[in-house]
């Protein structure tokens, strides 16, 4: 079943929380929603599981318009950023509550609860109560609760969120893992880009309401549809620097720097002028040697994370750009360097609306 | 597909078919006999058959017994609550530290106040008795004249009686409440205090104080509230007398409707009562929207 | 370091103790005396000095009371009156606390109904009483005990919506809301998965309520004439006449009046604070 919303939009008084949102899944597809708190997509998952209302617009879950179902009549299941797991049950009593509720036999309710702890690991914690498990038990045990029945959607509001930072890593590959097994339509929220671009198909941008850009995790990456979007996916951020396009010396100016743009670029500029340049920090080359064509620059600080080298400098105009090097890159606070940007990676954007101006074609 | 039926519809009237049965009962119990009462005050008997009339409250100001009621009334509340609530606080401060057997002490002192009334004024006529109640007996047995002890029946130790019996009774109400506020302040400011160099005195004025503010409020207006309709232990006590000594509002209230079967005037004193207490209850209520909205 | 540092150090200590102490005597002490009037033989009970422990106890007066006189009967009706208003008041109570907790209701209804609600019971009994006299009477349901059922419903009711209210708004929103996801229906929901959680919150409740409605006396009073309907403080009451007072007797039934609430009080100890200020005050 795949899941839509039509010009969906949701207020509380006069503040509009999700504004006009428009979004078709695929079947079997996992959905995640994307955004900074108070963008909205929490509001966006609880109006499709009926539990806050829609202010205009339909959601359908199929072909089938949900507007006015209740909740506990649309056939979905939820995992809570809390878990929501009921105390005073049992674990095997909790992951039985949805067919319990259905009036399902109770022979086929101990083999679904006992298949389904199985496939998530916690088969020996079923006369156990939510009050013993640690935190990724409790969370295993919510998923259980949510697959237990075969639903036609999967919503999950943050769930990884209450776990500490490898665990999270750990769950993510699993929960990736267990989808593609059940291969049932998944919408699920998250402020964590890291997570968005692990696990989705598709990820769906949303900023004060709207929606910014829907699309695969790779193109969210390279073909940001507008600043905010490429500011807010990947880590560490873009680099932005404002300026001009020169169209008659084919550069882009700030200040005292000039870049020469290669003609892939330039072609699809269309006349813009004031224009932000976007350049991601592993397109930034840093060298502590002198180069001669490359930008002088000074270093303001470095990160070394191990594996690599963030490197944050300071450049002659005083914008501060990062860069990633290897490893091994040594300098000193305020010794002099040299950048050079990949522009052919460079993005741009306008610099009144923040869209993207010059986006590559996509790719076949 | 079940329960397609169950539309959104049926769901909004639900909260109000759950509501609905209190109210019914609440308007039928509690506002239907106020309106009823109204009704009475403004009529007044006669040979001429009942009438309409403002007799009943136009009497209000002439009558000196309601006007001594109503004194011995506030009287009462003001000298009550100012010593339970200095009994109440102190006791608050001191069960406050460690101490072992805190909960005895506790639940030892909840007692007076889990009586029932009626049973707290046997326990005080008893004491009080003045040929063989325990204080006088006691006395006697340490060879005092006990003669002028006569607790219940001159007017002046009557009333002071009652109000003694009204603070034995009730000042475990304040302390149980101040208690828990206590308790409920973290460590965090008195360690402050005591790194800044405050003597106990300053930090009890300075921090203990403001952050106990709110259940210092809540247990007074509960307390005045109560206070101002007081009934249940006078009337054991004394019935209101020696004559009218310790006839407080309630009291005069009920011997005009149930001694005199005068309902009018009744209801209508019932009503300046009644606006007495609203604008005590009105401050507490406000102070209960701060506290749900904080 | 509590109090900011008050009374600490060893004399501290002995005063503490010393204060406490006297507290608990002058609270207890009147008590233990009825308490021994109760079970002193007439000619002990005038003794003076007081005897406050040489005597051979007697349990003549709690026979007179409750056999030969009606206070078993009394008893009785207090009982009854007691345990079916608490549980009316219970019922109806907590279905609206549930709603009023729960849904969003417009017009900021929550709040203003909840209010509304709290100030009937602010009204003075003796308000009340008066009009609830002369309708009883209208009715001629007066001294009967379904019409003091029915006034201590509508006693208890504002206590137990608040008192429940404040319960309910305590659990987590989302286990309901995974509830309904998962299938169930609010009541179902109400049922299954609330009402075992907020089971101690409701035991407590109730226990205030038995207390409160054994307690009572003002509309017990008023309400009832004869020992048909009269409650165990009435009875007690009805003993104390102007020149004659049966002291052994009206001990007696004291003390049997008393028990059940001390026992009921020191089992809800953990919610006193709660109760007593109406959800107030959390302690």
């Amino acid at each position: 079943m795949n899941v839509s919303f039509k010009n969906v939009t949701k207020s509380f008084g006069s503040s509009v929380v999700v504004d006009d949102l428009t979004l078709s899944t695929e079947d079997g597809e996992f959905v995640v929603l994307l955004g900074p708190s108070g963008c909205g997509k929490t509001t966006t998952l609880r109006m499709l599981a009926g539990l806050e209302d829609v202010t205009s617009g339909d959601i359908l879950i199929g072909a089938e318009r949900i507007n006015n179902i209740p909740t506990q009549a649309r056939d979905i299941a939820m995992v809570f950023q809390s878990y929501a797991l009921y105390p005073h049950m049992t674990i095997a009593e909790n992951i039985a509550y949805p067919l319990r509720v259905r009036k399902t036999a109770r022979a086929e309710i101990e083999r679904r609860v006992k298949q389904v702890a199985t496939m998530l690991e916690i088969d020996k914690l079923l006369s156990r109560r939510p009050r013993d498990l640690s935190g990724g038990e409790r969370q295993r045990v919510a998923l259980a609760r949510a697959i237990v029945r075969s639903p036609k959607v999967y919503l999950m509001d943050e769930p990884l969120s209450n776990l500490d930072a490898r665990l999270r890593v750990q769950m993510r590959g699993e929960l990736k893992r267990l989808q593609h097994e059940l291969g049932t339509t998944t919408v699920y929220v998250t402020h964590d880009q890291a997570e968005a671009m692990t696990l989705a198909h598709r990820v769906a941008v949303m900023r004060a309401g709207r929606l910014q850009q829907f699309d695969t995790p790779m193109n969210i990456y390279n073909r940001p549809a507008n600043r905010f979007v490429a500011e807010f996916v990947g880590s560490p951020s873009m680099n932005f620097i404002e300026g001009r396009f020169r169209a008659a010396e084919r550069v882009f100016t700030s200040g005292n720097l000039a870049l020469p743009l290669p003609d892939a670029q330039i072609e699809r500029m269309n006349n813009h002028e004031r224009v932000t340049l976007g350049i991601r920090p592993e397109h930034v080359h840093v060298s502590t040697m002198v180069r001669d064509c490359w930008t002088p620059a000074t270093v303001y600080v470095t990160e070394l994370m191990g594996n690599e080298t963030f490197v944050f400098l300071r450049l002659p105009g005083g914008e501060k750009i990062i860069a990633r090097a290897g490893a091994d890159f040594r300098a000193e606070l305020e010794m002099p360097a040299w950048v050079r940007f990949e522009m052919e990676r460079a993005a741009f954007f306008d610099a009144e609306s923040g869209e993207a101006i010059n986006r590559n074609p996509e790719p076949r | 597909m079940r329960k397609r039926i169950l539309s959104s519809g049926n769901e909004r009237a639900l909260p109000f078919l759950l509501i609905a049965p209190t109210i019914a009962v609440l308007v039928a119990l509690s506002i239907y006999p106020l309106i009823y009462a109204v009704k009475v005050s403004l009529q007044a008997e006669s040979s001429a058959g009942t009438r309409w009339t403002f007799q009943n409250f136009s009497r209000l100001f002439a009558d000196d017994f309601f006007l001594s009621a109503l004194a011995h009334t506030l009287v009462y509340a003001v000298i009550a609550l100012t010593f339970e609530f200095l009994l109440g606080l102190g006791l608050a401060v001191l069960l406050n530290r460690q101490m072992r057997g805190r909960s005895f002490f506790r639940a030892a002192l909840l007692v007076p106040m889990m009586l029932p009334p009626v049973v707290v004024g046997v326990v005080w006529r008893l004491m009080l008795n003045p040929n063989f109640g325990a204080i006088n007996g006691t006395l006697q047995g340490f060879g005092a004249n006990t003669e002028s002890l006569t607790w219940t029946a001159k007017p002046s130790l009557a009333f002071a009686s009652v109000i003694m019996v009204d603070i034995w009774q009730w000042t475990p109400f304040i302390f149980l409440i101040l208690l828990a506020g206590l308790q409920a302040i973290p460590e965090e400011p008195y360690e402050a205090a005591l790194i800044d160099g405050s003597s106990p005195w300053q930090t009890f004025r300075h921090v203990t104080l403001p952050l106990l503010k709110p259940a210092i409020l809540i247990a007074l207006l509960l307390r005045t509230m109560d206070l101002l309709r007081v009934f249940d232990q006078i009337f054991i006590l004394t019935e209101g007398g020696p004559g009218s000594a310790t006839e407080t509002i309630s009291l005069y209230i009920y011997r005009t409707a149930f001694r005199f079967g005068d309902f009018g005037y009744a209801a209508a004193m019932s009503f300046v009562l009644l606006l007495l207490t609203n604008i005590i209850s009105l401050l507490y209520i406000r102070l209960l929207q701060k506290q749900e909205a904080g | 370091m509590k109090n900011g540092g008050w009374g600490s150090g060893a004399g501290g200590w002995g005063l503490k103790y010393g204060l406490a102490g006297l507290a608990v005597l002058s609270a207890l002490l009147p008590v233990y005396w009825m308490m021994t009037i109760s079970l002193k033989k007439e000619v002990d009970q005038f003794a003076v000095p007081p005897k406050w422990f040489a005597f051979s106890p007697t349990l003549a007066h709690y026979r007179d009371a409750f056999v030969e006189r009606s206070f078993g009967q009394y008893l009785l009706t207090s009982a009854i009156v007691a345990v079916v208003s608490t549980i009316c008041a219970i019922v109806l109570g907590t279905l609206a606390a549930y709603a009023l907790a729960r849904f969003r209701l417009p017009h900021k209804l929550n709040m203003r109904l909840a209010l509304w609600i709290l100030s009937t019971r602010m009204f003075p009994p003796i308000v009340t009483a008066v009009p609830l006299f002369l309708l009883m009477s209208d009715v001629r349901l007066l001294d009967t005990r379904p019409a003091l059922i029915i006034v201590y419903t509508a006693f208890n009711l504002p206590f137990v919506v608040w008192m429940m209210r404040g319960f309910f708004q305590e659990i987590p929103r989302e286990l309901e809301e995974a509830a309904r996801v998962d299938g169930d229906s609010r009541l179902g929901a109400l049922r299954r998965v609330i009402l075992p959680l907020v089971t101690p919150g409701l035991a407590a409740t109730a226990v205030f309520c038995l207390i409160i409605s054994w307690n009572e006396f003002l509309f017990a009073l008023t309400l009832t004439q004869t020992d048909a309907a009269m409650t165990l403080p009435v009875g007690i009451a009805g003993r104390v006449t102007q020149y004659e007072i049966e002291w052994g007797v009206m001990s007696a039934a004291g003390v049997v009046a008393m028990i059940p609430i001390l026992v009921f009080a020191l089992a809800v100890q953990r919610y006193l604070v709660r109760g007593l200020s109406l959800g107030a005050v959390k302690g």
